[in-house]
């Protein structure tokens, strides 16, 4: 049996579009070009980003991003046009997390969006950064119609598409997951370069022991703080030795910081891979697409793969390029967005921390 | 702008190369609304190529918080409009 994607709502475009994408809703700063051609194919013409990293120890905070990104912004866009060799006059509007996020860093980035549309006079597109997750998601790895895991520093979502809208079926009570991780690593001291993440997944390979965490899954969501607490507490247990390396034989009763990141992974991946299996089983879909930036975790996909596979499923995930934060997923949301007619008037184009992913109104897709 | 009685007062007054860049900047700053609008008021105007900007607030605190991060976002636009103005007004 062929399946053939649905059509959409969008037809072949009569002639080439072109979208600047601003990406600065956390730590990573980042613009995009896109292009979606008159054959019906989108072509990446750049995604450059920059990173604010901070020392071990420390996470970041608002303030001092919002810095970063004021320090970093135009660099990043000028080289983003010179990559994709497009000035900003050819370019048909410009797209911008309006959110979620953290406030000041997202406005620092509205600012630089909002003189460049008066500058060149484009429109502009505030776009939801989850729905960017999810259709950069969808167009790297061609997934139809995938049960959608969103698990980042900042959100922790299972979504799937229906009636024009991206439904959230479950989600984190508390803390995001990627957060859980962040701040474990921070607490044991791991370096934040490239992420924290990226280390305690390294971290999390030399663990030998799996020490019992609580397992919080709450039918369809998760909770995540308490998990965190656990972890956390047993960095005052005796057997906890910061410095201990390598493999243990089982007589020597010693917790390893890499024990506690293999743990803690192993738990809360489990209780992700539940919350997705349900949304799975609730729909009938046979496609789980992992998009944020704790998608890009091995062990993670691994995990889905297994459930994935025993459901004769597939797991769809995409590389650092695309599931960390960047500008170029806010291009192709904000593009599609745009191509049906939306746009953001100049005195709406603010930003907001708050923007639930199923307030967009999927316009592009039937 | 009529200022409350034992409100502190701030105005800046910004001189840009034309006209278009002064507009351009209260446009682009005036989108946002102060964050404590009972006890931070702003008025933004431009007068030929001068960005003139009054606030009247509740607090010195305030006056300094609201005056900082009109600064900080003002420079991001100023540099921007430096980055890329001369390159826009030969597209235009």
């Amino acid at each position: 049996m062929v399946t053939r994607r649905r059509k959409g709502p969008l037809e072949r475009p009569d002639r080439p579009y072109v979208a600047l994408g601003l990406e600065g809703s956390a730590n990573k700063l980042g613009a995009g070009v896109i292009a979606h051609l008159p054959d019906g194919s989108t072509k990446v013409l750049s995604n450059v980003r920059h990173t604010y990293v901070t020392p071990p120890g420390e996470g970041f905070l608002p303030r001092d991003t919002a810095q970063h990104h004021r320090d970093w912004a135009l660099k990043v866009i000028q080289d983003a046009f010179k990559q994709a060799s497009l000035r900003p006059q050819d370019i048909d509007c410009i797209c911008y997390t309006k959110g979620p996020g953290m406030g000041a860093p997202l406005h620092t980035v509205a600012l630089v969006a909002r003189t460049l549309a008066l500058l060149y006079g484009k429109p502009l597109i505030g776009v939801n950064h989850c729905v960017g997750h999810i259709e950069m998601g969808r167009l790297i790895t061609g997934a139809q119609n995938p049960v959608v895991l969103y698990v980042s520093g900042g959100n922790t979502q299972v979504i799937a598409y229906s009636r024009q809208r991206y439904r959230i079926f479950g989600e984190t009570l508390d803390i995001a997951v990627g957060n859980c991780l962040d701040r474990f690593a921070r607490v044991i001291g791991l370096s934040n370069d490239p992420s924290p993440g990226y280390n305690i997944e390294q971290e999390a390979k030399k663990g030998t022991q799996l020490l019992s965490l609580p397992y919080a899954t709450k039918g369809m969501d998760v909770s995540l703080s308490g998990i965190l607490t656990a972890v956390e507490a047993y960095t005052a247990d005796p057997r906890f030795k910061t410095n201990a390396a390598g493999p243990q034989d089982e007589t020597s009763d010693i917790i390893t910081p890499a024990d506690l990141c293999f743990s803690l992974q192993e738990t809360v991946f489990a209780m992700l891979v539940e919350i997705t299996e349900r949304a799975m089983a609730h729909i009938g879909s046979k496609e789980v697409l992992i998009v944020g930036g704790v998608g890009c975790n091995e062990r993670l996909q691994e995990m889905m793969g297994v459930m994935a596979s025993e459901r004769r499923g597939n797991v769809f995930a995409t590389d650092d390029r695309f599931c960390i934060d960047n500008g170029l997923m806010i291009a192709q949301a904000g593009l599609l967005s745009y191509r049906t007619g939306f746009q953001t008037s100049f005195e709406e184009s603010t930003c907001t921390q708050r923007f639930r992913t199923d307030e967009v109104h999927v316009a592009w897709r039937r | 702008m009529a200022a409350e009685s034992g409100w502190h007062t701030l105005d800046v007054r910004v001189p840009f190369v034309s006209n278009e860049h002064a507009e351009i900047a209260r446009r682009v700053i005036d989108v946002d609304p102060e964050l404590q609008p009972s006890s931070v008021k702003r008025h933004l105007k431009v007068e030929d190529n001068v960005l003139v900007a009054s606030f009247s607030t509740l607090t010195v605190r305030l006056a300094r918080l609201t005056i900082n991060s009109f600064l900080e976002n003002l420079d991001l636009v100023i540099r921007t409009i430096g980055e890329f103005g001369d390159d826009a007004a030969a597209s235009a």
